[in-house]
């Protein structure tokens, strides 16, 4: 199926997002993060959440993009990094992409939340400690993108 | 509340995908600078909920679920801006971020799978490090500070 195009404009798919923020603020005072249903999602299988429907956002989050990717016309497995693995071999990609995941998950529980958490709802809602935490993972991945790049000889 | 969770899941990742921020190449090119919508999508969402969130307050609406509209806000502490600097390099290295990690997998790239992984190995090893120093520093309601331990056990 092609029923969707490749990339939805931001104006349309921003704003949609920024509903889902408020939708969440209004329906039951709680931030939409993301890092936070990663958290739960651990502890619903321990079972002892204490917000068990973060572990069923998280399943959404998949479930959302299945559908999505669906009617794009791009449900397809592939391995998503083909412009690492022109560069690495694929264990030498695995290593770094999981790497790159422990670093995410050890700083986003550190910081309280992540692009989403603090990024989008925290901000929405005027925190200022999320303003900080956004203004400072936005600098430091942006630093670090450039590095990489320079250090790939432009091939990343 | 569960069937709610699940409902804003779908619609958050079915978003993520379509606007291709389910893509590496779309994250990298963010942090590259050399592509702006992402930029103008987390922009213009905050646009949307903040002036959302300002009126609903100031009006004193009162939420189905939790009673009267208080979103949590934080003040600044060293472990946000330490958490934060960690996290973004993990986000530069990896090209995605927790949300747009579930909708890569999600829609077939089986390399998001190891990013996922390591998310939970990294959430599991902060926790376990604070419940040896015995304090805990995730003061921010993110689903967070209300989870037991998850690392301890």
């Amino acid at each position: 199926m092609d029923l969707l195009p490749d990339r939805v404009a931001w104006y349309v798919v921003g704003p949609l997002i920024g509903l889902l923020v408020a939708g969440m603020f209004a329906l039951a005072n709680k931030p939409l993060g993301a890092s936070g249903a990663y958290v739960q999602t651990i502890a619903a299988i321990r079972k002892r959440a204490s917000e068990p429907w973060r572990a069923w956002y998280f399943a959404g989050l998949l479930i959302g993009a299945v559908i999505a990717s669906a009617l794009q016309g791009k449900l397809q497995l592939r391995t998503g990094y083909e412009l690492m693995l022109d560069l690495w071999s694929l264990p030498t990609t695995v290593i770094v992409l999981a790497v790159g995941g422990v670093v995410m998950g050890y700083g986003a529980r550190m910081a309280g939340g992540c692009t989403s958490g603090h990024g989008l709802c925290g901000t929405s809602a005027r925190s200022v400690a999320s303003f900080t935490a956004t203004a400072t993972f936005m600098s430091v991945a942006i630093g670090v993108t450039f590095a990489l790049h320079w250090l790939t000889g432009g091939r990343l | 509340m569960k069937l709610v969770g699940l409902l804003f899941g779908i619609a958050f990742g079915f978003l993520l995908a379509l606007g291709g921020l389910n893509e590496y190449e779309v994250i990298h090119s963010m942090l590259l600078l050399e592509d702006f919508q992402p930029y103008l999508i987390m922009g213009s969402a905050v646009a949307v909920a903040a002036p959302t969130l300002w009126l609903l307050e100031r009006r004193g609406f009162t939420t189905p679920f939790a009673g009267p509209m208080n979103p949590g806000r934080s003040k600044v502490e060293r472990h946000h801006i330490a958490g934060s600097a960690i996290f973004g390099s993990g986000w530069a290295v990896a090209g995605t971020c927790p949300a747009p990690a579930l909708a890569m997998t999600g829609s077939g790239a089986m390399l998001g799978l190891v990013v996922v992984g390591g998310m939970f190995a990294g959430l599991m090893a902060r926790d376990y490090a604070e419940t040896r120093s015995g304090v805990d520093l995730t003061d921010l309601d993110l689903g967070m500070r209300s989870a037991p331990k998850v690392g301890a056990g």
